[in-house]
């Protein structure tokens, strides 16, 4: 068996080693012709791959499409996308394979580490291999593989995302890729912790598809507690109500967001009880929110935007902000914690359907309602919302409380623009 | 409670009916001109109720009293004695709201505002309304649909106008 390092690979005993388990595993068509084998290495991450063809009845067997970025922690998150297996474009994609269609490039690594049986973890053509286990293995073809080799969790991460950046793959995918990468599964155990997530429950591939909380709004809940918990030790209790808060979203995609890196490096997100406190309140929050609305005997419409409000962008950052400003003031946070009041008027405590009808004077024709989207101005209203509502202990979200709110943050936005006195 | 878009909606609705074939139209024209009067009054209303909402500490007594439109008293018995308190109702003329507003925003030199063309439609505008408001047997009142459209249209850029000087940019219609 004749392995050749290219010329732009450094030579490693060990990767050749793995490359002839591999070789010793399965035959391809490159062996069959006593061709060499040459071991590449990226010049990016230095990893170290082969391409060679395989006949579909061994990747058939070879190959698992439940890769995990961490191979020693067998709670690692599930890495791949779903499959879209009764999408249009898979079912041409598998009845091509019953065809004979040759595919290539599949992205795969060899790792024995966990299901030894599967040693090579699917990382790019998760559908492509689906489809040559389904329907591929009649005509027997020879397809295309990029193989990996002795992978660090950093080159493994890398892989996935660039075998994935030429699909649709949302950020919530990067993001939950990139997260396991860099923080281990410490975001996840939060959200279980606080109630987020039940047992093995994990973040979404696509948060707009579904109706769990994403890697990107439970790092924007964290770190917006600690920035506001910080504004408060700049501001006096005074000042409290006289200034306009500006509620933080988290960067998403394949770059990690610099203040949630840097808060992650501060903090034990697992260990402080005042921000778990917050994470257990909100959650509160969010499932009598979706309780009230799902309830056929309350009058608000039963949809997916009122179910899920505490889950939209600046609905969360702006109470989570308010709960770290608030850290210092017992009484207005104990207020904060509690649920807004209901009536059957109002039977949802975030009064979901008022909210997304709510427009100010400033507003374009076009503005689709208070707390609805994640801008700036949404945000900054939502933060003085749950500010003002801290000042009582009972209170109903309803119009007129909405009205004082976003007057306030508009008043003060206006002043702060210049005034005489 | 209808925002100023809707008043100037509603007055454009009513100028169209006034300038249809239908006979005897012609009194869409007096609601026109009212509501697109309400349209200003309603803009500069809430404007200031922004600045109402605001802690009571941000602004002195006496500019509290135009925000909130109540009269300021000398206390001169009582528990309250020799303060100054903020009591009853005292309604304020539009365009003494409208120069509290742009003026204690940093906007435009009022003088400068007053002398301008917009300010002239402004209170032709102001006249007609008055009188059909509150009319009167020997006061004649005469409209045609052009000075209401321009009324329509002095509306606009009257709450355009607070709006670039307070907000610092502009409403969409």
């Amino acid at each position: 068996m004749n392995i050749v390092f290219d010329s732009n690979a450094t030579k490693d005993t060990k990767v050749k080693d793995a490359v002839t388990n591999l070789l010793h595993e399965v035959e391809t068509l490159e062996a069959s012709h006593d061709m060499p084998v040459i071991v590449f290495q990226d010049g990016v991450k230095g990893s170290y791959y082969i391409k060679c063809s395989l006949l579909a009845e061994d990747a058939a067997v070879l190959c698992d499409l439940n890769a995990k970025l961490d191979v020693k922690n067998l709670e690692s998150y599930r890495a791949n996308r779903e499959l879209l297996l009764s999408h249009a474009t898979y079912l041409k994609m598998e009845s091509d394979s019953v065809a004979g269609r040759e595919f290539n490039d599949i992205i795969v690594e060899y790792n024995t580490a966990y299901d030894q049986d599967t040693p090579l973890k699917v990382w790019g053509g998760q559908h492509r291999i689906n489809a040559i286990k389904r329907g591929g293995k009649e005509k027997n073809r020879y397809h295309g593989f990029r193989i990996y080799f002795r992978l660090n969790k950093e080159q493994r991460t890398e892989v996935a995302l660039i075998s994935n950046t030429n699909i649709s793959v949302s950020n919530d995918t990067f993001d939950r890729m990139i997260e396991e990468t860099i923080f281990g599964d410490a975001l996840r155990n939060w959200c279980r912790k606080v109630g987020f997530f039940k047992g093995k429950e994990d973040f979404p591939d696509t948060g707009s598809r579904s109706e769990k909380i994403t890697v990107k709004r439970a790092r924007s809940f964290i770190v917006n507690f600690y920035l506001g918990k910080e504004k408060s030790g700049q501001i006096s209790s005074d000042d409290l109500d006289r200034n306009v808060y500006e509620p933080y979203i988290a960067t998403s995609g394949v770059t990690i967001d610099d203040q949630y890196q840097a808060l992650m490096k501060k903090h034990n997100i697992l260990k402080d009880t005042d921000l778990v406190k917050a994470g257990e309140k909100y959650f509160d929050l969010h499932k009598i929110q979706y309780e009230a609305v799902k309830n056929p005997k309350t009058k608000t419409k039963n949809r997916k935007a009122y179910r899920n409000k505490a889950l939209v962008e600046s609905v969360m950052t702006g109470w989570s902000y308010v709960a770290g400003l608030l850290q210092d003031h017992s009484e207005r946070l104990t207020n904060h914690y509690r649920i807004p009041k209901t009536n059957t008027k109002i039977p949802d405590p975030l009064n979901a359907e008022e909210m997304s009808q709510y427009k100010h004077d400033q507003d374009p024709p076009t503005y689709r309602g208070l707390g609805t989207r994640s801008s700036l101005k949404d945000r900054q209203r939502i933060s003085q919302l749950f500010l003002a509502k801290s000042r009582e202990k009972d209170i109903f979200l309803d119009k007129k409380f909405m009205n004082k709110a976003v007057s306030q943050t508009v008043g003060i936005i206006a002043l702060s623009k210049g005034y005489i006195s | 409670m209808f925002t100023y878009r809707e008043y100037l909606d509603y007055a454009g609705r009513c100028l169209m009916n006034a300038m249809s074939e239908e006979p005897i139209s012609d009194w869409f024209l007096i609601p026109a001109c009212i509501l697109s009067w309400s349209a200003i009054e309603s803009f500069v209303n809430n404007m200031l109720d922004d600045f109402a909402s605001l802690d009571p500490g941000t602004f002195d007594l006496h500019e509290r009293s135009f925000l909130l439109e109540k009269r300021l008293l000398f206390v001169n018995h009582g528990e309250n004695i020799g303060q100054f308190i903020l009591e009853g109702k005292e309604y304020r003329k539009l365009e003494d709201k409208i120069f509290f507003l742009i003026s204690k925003s940093g906007g435009r030199g009022l003088k400068n505002v007053k002398g301008e063309t917009l300010w002239q439609q402004f209170q032709n505008f102001k006249e007609i309304r008055d009188s059909l408001v509150h009319p009167r047997r020997g006061k004649e009142i005469h409209i045609e649909e052009e000075m209401v459209e321009g009324f329509i249209e002095t509306s606009k850029q009257i709450i355009q106008l607070i709006s670039r000087n307070v907000w610092k940019k502009e409403v969409t219609f």
